[in-house]
C-alpha cells in the first residue's frame, strides 16, 4: 500500500525531470531503475546498519534517520554517496548507457531520497528494511518501463533493448516504425503517458479503499 | 410578497450548471449551427480537391463519432445528438491536405475526442479545443504527411505542390529575389497559379485598375477564392467569412474575439512581418496571410468555442490580442504547420485566468 503511495512520479508528481528524460527507450529505463532499486537497497541497509537502534525490541526515544535533521542528513550523504558510485560504474562498464542517461544519472539520489521516506521504523529490523525498499524500488522500476514501452513502441515503432549475441537490441514493430506516432515521444507525450497512469494508479486505489471501508462496515 | 390565487402555476424552472448566463441557443443548437457555417467551405474544398477530399472528411468525423460512442457506451449517456463530436471531427478534417494517408485524420480525431475531450469529463470539461488538439497532435507526429497538397486541378498529392505560404516561406528562407510583396515574391519563386487566375487578374488589371494606375499581382484571385492548394476547408476565406457573418448575425458566437484575434494579428504582420525575413519594417503582407492559412477558420469557428475561450467580453478581448500576437510569433518564427492550431491550444490555457482577470476587475458583462 505505502509502496503504490510512494511513488515518486506516478503517485507524488516528483522526479518527473528524470522519468519523462530516461522513458523516452525502454533500456534507458531499464538502466534507471536498476540504478534505483540498487541505491535504493543499499542505501537503506546502510543506513540501517549505522543507526543506532539496531534490533528488534530496543526501544528508543531517539528519531530515527527520518525524523530529526542528523537522519535526513546522513540518508542524503549515503544515498548520494551510493548514486555517485553507480555512476562511476555505469560510465566505466556501460559507456553507452551512461552517455544516454546524461544528467539524470545523478537525480537517481532524488528518486530513492522520495521513496525512502517513511519506510519501516527501526523496530522492524533489517530483512523489513531492505523487503521494504526492495519493493518500492520495483514499483518506481514497473511505472517507468511501462511507460517508456508505451511511448517507445507508439513514439517510435521500437522496443529498444540490450545486444546480446546476434540480436542487434531494437525490435522494430513493423507498420509503426514508418510513421510513429512522434507526439509521445516528445515530454508532452511522455506527461500524458504519466497522467493516465497516475489516473489509473488513483482509481485502483480509490476502488481498493472503497472495498475496505466496506469490508469494515459490513459484518 | 403576496400570493396571488388567481395566478397559473409557474412554468417548471429549467435547472442547468452555473454560469447562469441568459443564452437563447441550446448548446446543440450552437454545435449544429457552427458546423453548418461551415458548410460552404467544405463544400467547396470537397468540389476542388473531389474524392480525396470527401474520404479525408469522412474518416475524420467518422472516427470521431465513434470515438464518442465508445467512451460514451458503458454508461449509456449517448451525447452524439449535441454535435460536438462531428464538429471537432469535420474541423479536423477541414485542416488537412486533401489525399492525406487517412490514419492521420483518424489519429488526430481519436486524439481530439479520446484524450482532450472525454478525459477531462466531456463537452463543457475540456479545457482546450479538441480539434485544434488533434491537430497540433497529428502535426508533430506526421509533419510529412501533412505537408504535402494536391493542386486544386486535379492531379495526385505531391511533394513538390507548395500551399501559397508554404511557397512564400520557402522562398523567403532561399537566396533568391526578396522584393515587393508576397505574391510578387512567389510570382519571381516561379509559383504556378491557375489559368482562371490569369485571366481574371489580367482582365481586372486592364480594365479596372490601369486608369487607376494600380496592379494586381497574379495569384490574386487565386489566394482570394481559395483556388490555391491547402487544407480542405481552410483555403475559401470569403466562404468561411460568409459562415461566420451567419453565426455573428444569430447570436452563436461574438464578434469581440475573431476581431481582436485577426485585427492584433494583422496590424503585427503589417508592422514587423517584414523583420524576421530581412525585408525591414511595413513589408510582412497582412493581407496575404489572412487569406492563407487557416487564420479565418481558426478565430471564428475553433478560437470562440464557448467552453475553452472566456466568458467575459473583456477576456475574450484578451484572448483575441493574446492569440493574434501567438499566431503572429509561431507563423512567422515558427515551424509547426501555420501558427493557428498551436497558439489556440497555447490561448486555451490562459482562457480561466483572463476570466478570473476580468472578473476581479470589475468588468463581467452578460453574455445576452
Amino acid at each position: 500500500m505505502t509502496t503504490a503511495r510512494l511513488n515518486p512520479p506516478a503517485v507524488l508528481f516528483l522526479g518527473l525531470c528524470p522519468a519523462i528524460a530516461v522513458s523516452v527507450r525502454v533500456n534507458d529505463a531499464l538502466w534507471m531503475s536498476a540504478g534505483v532499486i540498487l541505491v535504493l537497497v543499499l542505501s537503506n541497509l546502510g543506513m540501517r546498519l549505522l543507526s543506532r537502534e539496531n534490533g528488534p525490541g530496543e526501544s528508543s526515544n531517539t528519531p530515527g534517520w527520518a525524523g530529526g535533521n542528523a537522519g535526513l542528513l546522513q540518508a542524503l550523504v549515503i544515498t548520494s554517496l551510493l548514486t555517485a558510485c553507480f555512476e562511476a560504474a555505469l560510465l566505466v562498464r556501460v559507456p553507452l548507457a551512461s552517455a544516454s542517461l546524461g544528467i539524470y544519472a545523478p537525480l537517481i539520489a532524488v528518486n530513492c531520497l522520495v521513496l525512502s521516506h517513511g519506510g519501516p521504523g527501526p523496530a522492524r529490523g533489517i530483512g523489513a528494511s531492505v523487503t521494504s525498499a526492495l519493493g518500492r524500488g520495483i514499483g518506481f522500476a514497473a511505472a517507468l518501463v511501462l511507460i517508456a514501452l508505451v511511448r517507445e513502441v507508439l513514439g517510435s515503432g521500437t522496443v529498444t533493448l540490450f545486444p546480446m549475441g546476434g540480436f542487434a537490441g531494437t525490435i522494430e514493430i513493423r507498420p509503426l516504425v514508418d510513421q510513429p506516432v512522434r507526439a509521445l515521444g516528445f515530454a508532452g507525450g511522455g506527461l500524458l503517458c504519466l497522467g493516465y497512469l497516475a489516473g489509473a494508479a488513483r482509481a485502483i486505489a480509490a476502488r481498493t479503499e472503497a472495498r475496505r471501508t466496506r469490508g469494515e462496515t459490513s459484518p | 410578497m403576496r400570493e396571488n390565487p388567481g395566478a397559473a402555476a409557474p412554468p417548471p424552472l429549467p435547472l442547468m450548471p452555473a454560469p447562469h448566463l441568459g443564452v437563447r441557443l441550446s448548446t446543440k443548437r450552437m454545435t449544429w449551427m457552427v458546423s453548418l457555417g461551415l458548410f460552404p467551405a467544405a463544400a467547396w474544398g470537397v468540389f476542388l480537391f473531389g474524392l480525396p477530399a470527401m474520404g479525408v472528411l469522412a474518416v475524420s468525423i467518422g472516427t470521431a463519432a465513434l470515438a464518442e460512442l465508445a467512451v460514451t457506451l458503458p454508461s449509456r449517456r449517448f451525447t452524439l445528438a449535441d454535435g460536438s463530436a462531428f464538429l471537432t471531427g469535420g474541423i479536423v478534417g477541414l485542416l488537412m491536405p486533401a489525399g492525406v494517408p487517412l490514419y492521420v485524420p483518424a489519429a488526430a480525431s481519436a486524439f481530439a475526442i479520446l484524450v482532450i475531450k472525454q478525459s477531462f469529463g466531456g463537452l463543457g470539461r475540456n479545457w482546450m479545443n479538441p480539434a485544434m488538439g488533434g491537430i497540433v497532435f497529428a502535426l508533430l507526429s506526421w509533419p510529412a504527411p501533412l505537408s504535402r497538397w494536391m493542386t486544386p486541378r486535379g492531379g495526385a498529392l505531391q511533394d513538390a505542390v507548395l500551399t501559397p505560404l508554404d511557397a512564400l516561406r520557402a522562398a523567403l528562407a532561399g537566396p533568391g529575389a526578396k522584393e515587393g510583396s508576397p505574391l510578387a515574391i512567389l510570382s519571381s519563386a516561379g509559383y504556378s497559379f491557375s489559368g482562371m487566375d490569369t485571366s481574371v487578374v489580367g482582365w481586372v488589371n486592364s480594365h479596372l485598375l490601369a486608369p487607376l494606375g494600380t496592379s494586381l499581382q497574379p495569384g490574386s484571385f487565386d489566394v482570394l477564392v481559395g483556388h490555391v492548394a491547402g487544407g480542405i476547408g481552410s483555403i475559401s476565406a470569403p466562404l468561411l467569412a460568409l459562415g461566420a457573418w451567419y453565426l455573428i448575425s444569430r447570436g452563436v458566437i461574438r464578434w469581440h474575439l475573431p476581431v481582436f484575434y485577426v485585427g492584433s494579428f494583422l496590424v503585427l504582420a503589417a508592422i514587423f512581418g517584414g523583420l524576421g525575413s530581412g525585408r525591414g519594417w511595413l513589408a510582412g503582407g497582412p493581407v496575404f496571410h489572412l487569406l492563407s492559412g487557416n487564420l479565418v477558420l481558426g478565430a471564428f469557428y475553433a478560437a470562440p468555442d464557448p467552453v475553452t475561450s472566456p466568458l467575459t467580453n473583456k477576456g475574450k478581448c484578451m484572448f483575441g490580442i493574446g492569440l493574434g500576437v501567438l499566431t503572429f510569433l509561431l507563423r512567422y518564427y515558427g515551424s509547426l504547420g501555420d501558427g493557428v492550431a498551436a497558439s489556440i491550444v497555447l490561448g486555451n490555457c490562459a482562457a480561466p485566468l483572463l476570466d478570473r482577470w476580468a472578473a476581479r476587475r470589475g468588468t463581467v458583462e452578460s453574455a445576452s
